[in-house]
């Protein structure tokens, strides 16, 4: 039997358009939300590849004004970035933001908003449901300016999330924020966003988008609404993953991939907190190692399956899984799941080890540490110990 | 009606426990590993507790105004507050609706959830021995 839940929470407030020449429609679509003089927020090394220049076109042909284009996001944006991007916003008098580019670009694009609007400083809206409300921190959140978001990879799904992650240099750690008006208004699709991507990045994006499919599905807090979205990218991402990776110019594979981990990341972290326990061992691979998120869940994902399913209640969701992936569960479900997925990775050229990636055994305590105080260790579907973290990393490593 | 009347109820009962907590031989320095400074800044009635989790500092605990820097602050109903340590509070769900609301480095504190369970029976045995029953079956 189905059971019902308690109490869950889904939201979807991002408008989402996906096709072919998308982009060169920005524009047209972007001023139905009330853009008129947005700001480009993107990295470098999308604009040398003339992206950037296609998104002013589209915009421009749509009938808007490019108020400026703010190029500075690195690879791990952080506080002091997002500063310069508000500022370029106010000094560019924009009245909308469009951000192109990764997780990176877009979550820069997200924090840069409330500060501009609202003011302040980035470490004010640590936290989730943050931001001004019409009655303090009670009521109605203010609204932000209008933010479209063009991924440039498949797989962080911040172009439909409420979500934001940026780097405090100083304690060197992630900060997170979480609430409603960080959604982006319109997510633009196109594969044309995706065409330059190297093979190793689609690859380990596509897992990434993978990670957060399964975890949602699995997590604490699953949700028939968010389920159903999970299932959808799973299949998308397997129809179309290795076809976007080992065949770059697959026009088709890439857009769907693009459709698929914007509809994952619906299942775990778009309007709440929903990931699991590969999520909180790969977060202190990136913070301490440098480890690359997607590849570091390509590498835990695994091991993570094989110790939930372990759980009988969490098993029966892994075989949903299992069956849309096509792995042939048989009586180990986790172990089918698992097989299928470090197949799939090595096929796709993915390191298979921590080990391979920087993380020494020496790491472990701290890593552990690390996963144990994620808040995704608290909505993974098996609770776990400081014995389980430590195990999990050693069968990673 | 909310369940207490006003800001010395809240000390009294959800900040005896902080400051119980905080010299317990056993859970404090589990608890002092988040390193942090938490406030809690509860509504209905309106109530501050302060509380330092660091590593070699002592276990301050403050009611109301404070000289302590908070690091994280935890907005939220008295109510909840009093419910959670009751155990009847999913965090995760709490956070997501709204009830519980963190501004800070988040996982500073959630790292600490796994902690607080032990700690429910003792709040109740709390609230037993200080003639407070009412409290108990909310």
């Amino acid at each position: 039997l189905t059971s019902f839940k308690d109490y869950y929470q889904f939201a979807h407030p991002t408008r989402v358009v996906a096709g072919r020449g998308m982009i060169d429609a920005a524009g047209f679509e972007f001023v139905k939300d009330g853009a008129k003089r947005p700001l480009i927020v993107t990295d470098e090394m999308i604009r040398a590849t003339g992206l950037t220049e296609k998104v002013e076109a589209g915009l421009a042909d749509g009938g808007l004004e490019v108020a400026g284009i703010f190029d500075a996001v690195p690879q791990d944006s952080g506080i002091g970035v997002v500063e310069a991007c508000a500022a370029a916003a106010a000094e560019a008098g924009c009245d909308s933001l469009v951000a192109v580019g990764g997780g990176s670009v877009m979550d820069t694009a997200k924090v840069a908003n409330a500060i501009h609007i609202h003011g302040g400083e980035v470490l004010d809206y640590e936290g989730i449901y943050t931001l001004p409300r019409t009655e303090g921190y009670e009521g109605a959140p203010l609204p932000l300016a209008p933010l479209a978001c063009i991924p440039t990879t498949a797989g962080t799904g911040s172009e439909v999330s409420f979500g934001a992650v940026i780097r405090d240099p100083e304690q060197n750690a992630k900060i997170s924020f979480g609430d409603f008006p960080l959604f982006p208004r319109l997510a633009i699709l196109d594969p044309e966003a995706t065409r330059t991507l190297p093979p190793q990045i689609a690859a380990a994006t596509g897992m990434d988008a993978m990670t957060h499919a399964i975890e949602g599905y699995t997590s604490t807090e699953w949700n028939p609404h968010g389920q159903a979205f999970a299932i959808a990218a799973l299949k998308l991402i397997r129809e179309n993953l290795s076809t976007a990776v080992l065949t770059p110019e697959d026009e088709v594979a890439r857009g769907n991939m693009l459709i698929a981990a914007s509809m994952a990341i619906v299942a775990g972290a778009a309007g709440s907190v929903a990931l699991g326990a590969v999520h909180s061992m790969s977060h202190p691979c990136g913070g301490r190692y440098g480890v690359p998120h997607g590849v570091a869940n390509a590498i835990n994902l695994p091991h993570v399956v094989r110790f939930n399913a372990a759980d009988e209640a969490t098993a029966e969701r892994y075989r949903d899984v299992a069956e849309v992936l096509g792995a042939e569960s048989g009586a180990d479900v986790g172990e089918a799941v698992a097989a299928l997925l470090t197949e799939l990775s090595t096929s796709l050229g993915l390191p298979q080890r921590l080990s391979e990636v920087g993380v020494p055994e020496a790491g472990i305590p701290e890593l552990v540490e690390g996963a144990m105080g994620d808040g995704c260790t608290l909505t993974n579907p098996r609770e776990l110990s400081e014995e389980d973290f430590t195990a999990l990393y050693e069968a990673a490593l | 009606l909310p369940y207490f009347k006003d800001a010395q109820e809240v000390y009294d009962t959800v900040g005896k426990l902080f400051v119980e907590l905080a010299e317990d031989p056993e859970l404090a320095p589990k608890f002092r590993k988040a390193d942090t400074i938490v406030q809690y800044d509860y509504t209905e009635p309106d109530s501050t507790i302060t509380v330092r989790l660091q590593e070699g500092q002592p276990g301050d605990v403050d009611f109301g105004e404070t000289e302590m820097e908070p690091e994280v602050t935890m907005r939220m109903k008295a109510d909840t507050a009093h419910r959670f340590w009751l155990g009847k509070v999913n965090v995760t769900m709490a956070i997501a609706r709204g009830e519980i609301k963190p501004q800070g480095p988040v996982s500073k504190i959630l790292k600490l959830v796994p902690l607080t369970k032990p700690v429910f029976p003792r709040y109740r045995a709390q609230l037993e021995a200080d003639g407070r029953k009412d409290l108990i079956d909310v």
